[in-house]
């Protein structure tokens, strides 16, 4: 494992602000806006106990760093076509090493996300939170991030750059609904909230809720997350295999 | 103990479904050779160069740089290459782009010490997206040679550049390879072929269809074309023409005549002579651009086969008939 390399790349897409404008500004927008919209008056949800404004908060930030995960796939797709990962391949950098530094990328994007939207809702909205709470609540959504920088990276070996764009739209929007990023799970019809269960971005949803009231048992989430970082890594490494011997 | 080559390539074979890209190359590059690939494109230079560097798996054959798998090599960073179709991230600068792919690389020099030899210290910081053509070449070249290789592959480097830009590209090369480091180019400008190379691979139709020093490849063209036109029934010139001094071959198809020969005048004064009535005369001296088409024209596998066998075999004399069609 390449640590040099890894650390390089995650400072380069850091740096790299402009392409994470989106990732970054939207879901602290979205969060202002449903936050005052439906929050200030210090109404609490029903299904969590916990207060509208927290239980949003963790809604965004989960969605933001979900977004954040996914885009590696148009980094990935990128390098492919302009030819980086050519150049890369004479170097020792392995195919392992590369795609982690693309998890890792992910996972540092993903934090950065989570804590600037946490922070907007601390300081503009003023949700409060027992601050081991919020801490639990952020670290319950990165850990969760986890499959989406897998389901990324699938995109990324799978999709040509013309499909990219489509491929990441089908699967963001049918995560973030799916999973009830944007809109609650509550009012929408019965046989969505049960194809949720299955959906990882729900769980990264509910683990954010969970870290938050810092209670529910974790069990569920960790199963099906652990299930779905198998199941994809299977497919990565199997794509992979194939991709060189086709070479 | 002998030390292996530099790279060794055997039997290679790379098939595209129908489409043979490389068939049965077998090349060895000792070290501290500047060997020139030589070819029009899609004669099968480029996948050549994946073959050799482990990014394309051959249909059959083997490719070992320094005794060992190609990967091995590069792992060991041992290999520099400039690839077609391996560019740097537009976003980046220049300085990052190359400090990115040193920290790929286990021991690599310093990213100074790397864009001072490529001559990219005064682009350092400019965007990889902003670079002219040769600038990018350059940077691209600074990329190849951070990990201080043995082997540098640089495949078509001077691409997109001018006669200036050229002309800078090769003088750093030169200081680079004055160390004893190998160095393989595939370009398809000749000029360049005969000024950097020890020697010169011609590939046409993923086969190598010539391999000599330049002179020997230049052998191919030396001495002129007399060319004439014979009356019908004029009869079988090539027996009368082939006997003369200087003459390698003549060709007769109807009453077309063609005779390459290496004294030009005494040839064309033995054709008046015997055949006073020769029209449409023509004398015409011939340049690498017809030693490399008429090596790379050939059309008939025996031909090519035959002709890469030659300079090994017999030398340039036996190349040049061959070549001559």
């Amino acid at each position: 494992m390449n640590l040099r390399y890894i650390a390089l790349e995650v400072v380069r897409q850091l740096r790299n602000a402009r392409s994470l404008v989106f990732t970054f500004v939207l879901p602290a927008v979205m969060l202002l806006i449903f936050g005052a919209a439906y929050g200030s008056d210090g109404a609490v949800d029903g299904t969590t106990g916990l207060p509208w404004l927290v239980v949003t908060t963790v809604q965004m930030a989960g969605y933001g760093a979900m977004m954040a995960a996914l885009s590696q796939a148009f980094t990935i797709v990128t390098e492919r076509s302009i030819g980086w990962n050519r150049q890369l391949r004479i170097t020792p950098l392995s195919g392992t090493g590369y795609l982690m530094s693309k998890v890792v990328a992910a996972l540092a994007i993903a934090l950065f996300s989570i804590v600037l939207t946490t922070a907007v809702s601390i300081l503009v909205l003023h949700t409060h939170l027992e601050p081991a709470r919020w801490l639990m609540a952020g670290l319950g959504l990165w850990a969760g991030v986890i499959p989406f920088a897998l389901i990324a990276i699938l995109i990324g070996q799978f999709a040509k750059p013309e499909f990219a764009q489509p491929l990441f739209m089908v699967t963001f929007f049918g995560l973030a609904i799916l999973g009830g990023l944007w809109v609650p799970l509550q009012i929408m019809p019965r046989w969505v909230s049960d194809i949720a269960q299955v959906v990882p971005s729900y769980w990264l949803n509910r683990l954010g809720q969970m870290g938050a009231s810092g209670s529910g048992d974790a069990l569920a989430p960790a199963i099906v997350l652990v299930c779905w970082t198998a199941a994809l890594a299977a497919l990565i490494v199997l794509r992979y295999r194939r991709d060189s011997a086709r070479a | 103990m002998t030390e292996p080559p530099a790279v060794q390539l055997m039997n290679l074979r790379k098939d595209f479904g129908p489409l043979t890209a490389v068939d049965d190359v077998s090349l060895e590059i000792g070290r501290g050779e500047v060997v020139a690939l030589l070819g029009p494109n899609g004669a099968g230079k480029s996948t050549t160069i994946d073959l050799a560097l482990g990014l394309a798996t051959p249909t059959s054959g083997t490719a070992s740089l320094f005794g060992r798998t190609p990967r091995a090599a590069i792992v060991d960073g041992r290999v520099g290459a400039m690839l077609q179709g391996g560019a740097l991230l537009p976003t980046t600068t220049v300085a990052q782009s190359i400090a990115l792919v040193a920290a790929a690389h286990r021991h690599p020099l310093p990213v100074s010490e790397a864009m001072e030899r490529a001559r990219v210290t005064d682009i350092a910081r400019q965007r990889v997206s902003k670079l002219s053509g040769g600038q990018l070449q350059r940077a691209r070249f600074a990329v190849a040679i951070v990990s201080n290789p043995e082997l540098l592959i640089l495949d078509e480097p001077t691409a997109a550049m001018d006669v200036e830009a050229r002309h800078v590209f090769w003088r750093s090369m030169r200081e680079l390879t004055s160390h004893g480091r190998t160095v393989v180019f595939a370009t398809h400008y000749l000029d360049e072929a005969d000024a950097f190379a020890d020697r010169i691979v011609i590939i046409s139709r993923g086969r190598v269809v010539a391999d000599g020093t330049p002179s020997e490849i230049k052998g191919v063209v030396a001495g002129r074309v007399v060319a004439f036109r014979l009356d019908d029934g004029a009869g079988d010139a090539t027996g009368i023409l082939g006997s003369l001094p200087g003459v390698h071959a003549v060709d007769q198809r109807g009453g077309r005549v063609t005779v390459r020969t290496d004294d030009s005048d005494h040839t064309l004064r033995a054709i008046l002579a015997t055949w006073p009535s020769a029209h449409d005369i023509e004398v015409i001296s011939r340049t690498m651009d017809d030693a490399f088409l008429a090596l790379t024209g050939a059309d008939s596998d025996e031909h090519s086969a035959v002709a890469s066998r030659g300079v090994e075999a017999a030398g340039p004399a036996r190349m040049q008939r061959e070549a001559l069609r």
